[in-house]
């Protein structure tokens, strides 16, 4: 897996830079004037309430959303520009919210289908799908279409999908959710690997365990807006990320609710 | 299960039949509401027209004339329940046991409320109150005793409903598995669609075997005629014998002996429907409880596991990936790794078989019509305009995935904008995908003609020009309207969903002017007969010349437009993706 694509893009610019970067649906505002940085080679946990902007945010990055304002860089380079925004999709990796498959083709033919999308040699592809299929333990399912899959196995070949081109900048929406513990453990030291050899990392969790495990940068974003930025050695200075976590997107509120039955 | 509980599962039901209704918002609401409010009307007045019916026009008919009319209505009956009966197998939301089964409802129970809630269909609404009407009219004009009429209509209905609720009882086992669901959906539909030919194959092809023969003297053709006529009364006899064998014929059989003054066939008929009937409910009873105690699961895995584990030691699936694989000559290497992965997609999706066995199913059924029919005769100048509609005819088949090429990726399609490939690639690749289709529908439908009508061979290649031009015509249009109208199509049906109401009438109005962008295509057989008529010289091929100087045009149209409207997709394909992903913002 040596195989790394022809890269123009500047190691030296942030991975991700947003500025009062803005989504409504409607009369709704999903996420409010971001200002967001995200510099290259850190492994990046954003972290939310339900409903807080998260998926919005990361689709805004990877183009499956328009943005309704502001502005925002990938890999340094103006995602508002049609052709640039193309040539940065060729360095990301993507785990959507609902996930890419198609519905018919096996796990080795997604694979396949998505590595030529990225135009890389035959013989890389089918070494990439060898071990993507064998690490994510979905060789032995090759006969099943994705349709057949259960939701972590989808995952898992959603992952195997966002890491065949070798991306150097990853976004994952939720990638551990309903994925087994060796599958979550084999991912994990993954995307240490990918971050060790300068890639970035962006990933939404609910379990904070993993972030504070994994990540060296956190973002927490409430009601669309970016409520804390830093980096993990900071933040474990003031307390726990549970501690912080809870502190800014409104603990008092959860107090309060108790069951009157229950009492 | 106490009365509040019935109420509220009936409410359940009910609440999700108007959800699926009303889902569209606007004009689907309106044309669900039409259509429900349309239905009971329609059941009203069945059951007028029946009842007068039966009190005018059949108070002195004869009993075979009861038994058509019974025989009519039965047929009717169960063409309309079969249509509802795919429908129900098509629709995502049912209520089935492990949705309810965790809440304080016996099994025995939810049975019973289910059977109940599965009557709830159209065809009952319609043909059960004129089954009511055509017998309570006939007992007014004919006596009392034709009242028996209603329990033998009713006991037909049952056994219908039971045995029904049986075999979707069984399916619902069968099709846990979401492939094997559309498999065995698609092949209830084709079957539906084999059985709708029916009578197309039998007036049209055998019918017409027995035909005089052209040529034969009016008396050959008098005594063919009265042959013709004592064997067709020997066979319709045969029916009436072996009828009581039969028992969806019990219903007009009752109404024939009734109307002869024999009552106990119809009494016969309406005990051995309700023992019938019994017997389904029971097995649909023994099926659902072992389905509940996991006994058929097991079945199904003992069958399946055997199978399933070689295959999974055996490695790679090698001939799937061979496919995807492969490198397509001359086409940019992403658009030709779109074009496999989405042609193997859709063969693989039953739906899609459907349709495109259709494509040539129907024109195997027309013109193996037409080529039987051996009095056919063709005007010389009418030849080139059968060859141009013929495969202009099979493009037509085609409409709905030219016309909505991201609407068959659902989730997919994310995989399309997440990806950095140039739009019009994506455009090409997705268009390159239906070539085969449309080239061997195309083909066959041309060489089946030719062998019939005997084009001069010129006709035939210029034709075949005329094949790539509609082709690269509904490639253009097509990507228009992908890109402009898309709409989601539900997993495992052709059914639209997500449809906004505008949609609706925007797409309606985009498929009627479909066929009229095909018509350059007819532009070279016309050039060529008006050439003909002003007396020009004959030997000039200008359907071919023209033919191909079209087909030239359209493929530099075809390739100046993929950048544009590569550009409109590159715009318009975060709108594009809410409509076709069960994503809702």
């Amino acid at each position: 897996m040596s195989v790394s694509l022809p890269c123009r893009i500047d190691a030296m610019n942030p991975a991700i830079e947003t500025s009062n970067l803005t989504r409504d649906f409607g009369n709704f505002r999903a996420v409010n004037q971001l200002n967001l940085r995200v510099e290259a080679g850190r492994f990046y946990g954003f972290l939310g309430p339900n409903g807080a902007g998260k998926s919005t945010t990361i689709k805004m990055f990877t183009g499956l959303l328009a943005p309704s304002g502001g502005t925002m860089r990938i890999l340094g380079q103006d995602m508002s520009d049609a052709r640039r925004a193309l040539e940065v999709k060729r360095h990301i990796g993507v785990v959507p919210e609902n996930l890419a498959l198609f519905d018919n083709l096996t796990a080795r033919e997604h694979l396949t289908f998505i590595g030529r999308m990225y135009l890389l040699p035959p013989a890389t592809v089918r070494a990439r799908c060898d071990e993507l299929l064998a690490m994510m333990d979905l060789a032995h399912e090759e006969k099943k279409l994705t349709l057949e899959f259960s939701h972590g196995m989808k995952k898992k070949l959603a992952l195997a999908a966002a890491l065949i081109p070798n991306p150097d900048l990853l976004f994952l929406d939720e990638p551990f959710e309903g994925v087994d513990a060796v599958a979550s453990r084999v991912l994990r030291d993954t995307l240490k690997q990918c971050v060790g050899r300068g890639a970035t990392v962006f990933l939404t969790s609910h379990v904070l365990e993993i972030v504070e495990r994994l990540c060296t940068d956190v973002g927490i974003i409430a009601h669309g807006e970016l409520v804390h930025q830093g980096t993990m050695e900071e933040l474990r200075r003031a307390g726990s990320l549970e501690d912080k976590f809870l502190a800014v997107v409104g603990e008092e509120g959860h107090e309060a609710q108790k069951l009157s039955w229950l009492e | 299960m106490n009365w509040d509980q019935l109420q509220t599962i009936l409410w359940l039901r009910w609440r999700l039949a108007r959800n699926q209704w009303t889902r569209g918002k606007g004009v689907g609401a309106v044309i669900a509401g039409i259509v429900a409010v349309g239905a009971c009307v329609m059941g009203g007045v069945s059951f007028v027209v029946a009842l007068l019916g039966g009190i005018y026009g059949l108070r002195e008919a004869k009993a075979i004339v009861l038994w058509e009319v019974w025989c009519g209505v039965m047929v009717a009956f169960l063409f309309f329940w079969m249509v509802g009966l795919l429908q129900e197998l098509q629709r995502s939301e049912t209520i089935d046991l492990q949705r309810l089964m965790h809440l304080p409802v016996a099994l025995g129970q939810m049975f019973v409320i289910n059977y109940i809630a599965s009557l709830f269909a159209l065809s009952i609404v319609i043909v059960v109150p004129a089954m009511m009407g055509l017998a309570l009219g006939l007992s007014i004009a004919r006596g009392a005793a034709m009242l028996l009429l209603a329990p033998l209509a009713l006991g037909l209905i049952f056994t219908v409903s039971a045995w029904t609720y049986c075999l979707r009882g069984w399916l619902a086992t069968l099709m846990s598995n979401p492939r094997r669901r559309r498999n065995v959906t698609m092949v209830i539909v084709l079957g539906f669609i084999l059985l709708a030919q029916t009578p197309n194959l039998y007036f049209n092809v055998f019918r017409h075997i027995d035909r005089p023969v052209p040529g034969a003297t009016p008396e050959e053709a008098r005594r063919q005629r009265e042959a013709r006529k004592t064997a067709n009364q020997a066979q319709f006899d045969q029916l009436l014998a072996v009828q009581k064998f039969i028992p969806p014929l019990w219903l007009p059989a009752g109404a024939q002996a009734l109307g002869d003054g024999r009552a106990w066939p119809a009494l016969f008929g309406t005990f051995g429907f309700c023992a019938i009937g019994a017997l389904g409910l029971r097995r649909a009873y023994q099926g659902t409880l072992r389905f509940y105690l996991g006994e058929t699961g097991r079945k199904v895995m003992a069958r399946v596991e055997p199978n399933r584990m070689p295959a999974a030691a055996a490695g790679p699936a090698k001939s799937g990936r061979r496919f995807l694989e492969l490198r397509v000559p001359g086409v940019p290497e992403q658009s030709a790794a779109l074009a496999l992965a989405t042609f193997r997609s859709m063969l693989r999706a039953p739906e899609v078989k459907i349709a495109w066995g259709s494509s040539f199913l129907v024109p195997l059924v027309v013109g193996g019509s037409l080529l039987i029919r051996s009095n056919l005769k063709v005007p010389e100048a009418a030849k080139p305009f059968i060859a141009t509609g013929a495969v202009a005819f099979s493009i037509f088949m085609l409409i709905q995935f030219f016309g909505n090429q991201f609407g068959f990726d659902r989730d997919g399609f994310r995989a399309l904008v997440l990806s950095p490939a140039e739009r019009k690639l994506i455009l090409l690749g997705k268009n390159l995908a239906f070539l085969p289709v449309g080239v061997i529908g195309g083909m066959m439908l041309l060489v089946l003609s030719s062998v019939r009508l005997h084009p001069p061979p010129l006709v035939f290649v210029a034709a075949m020009l005329q094949l790539a031009a509609i082709l690269l015509l509904a490639g253009l249009v097509g990507n228009v309207c992908s890109i402009l109208v898309p709409y989601r199509i539900q997993q495992g049906s052709m059914k639209p969903t997500k449809m906004p109401g505008l949609a609706i009438v925007t797409i309606l109005v985009c498929q009627m002017l479909f066929p009229i962008a095909m018509a350059p295509a007819f532009v070279p057989p016309l050039a060529e007969y008006l050439w003909r008529k002003a007396g020009w010289p004959t030997a000039v091929p200008v359907n071919l010349i023209l033919s191909a100087i079209l087909a030239a045009v359209l493929a530099l149209v075809y390739w100046q437009t993929l950048g544009p409207m590569g550009r409109l997709l590159r715009r318009r394909e975060t709108r594009i993706l809410g409509i076709v992903t069960v994503e809702v913002e």
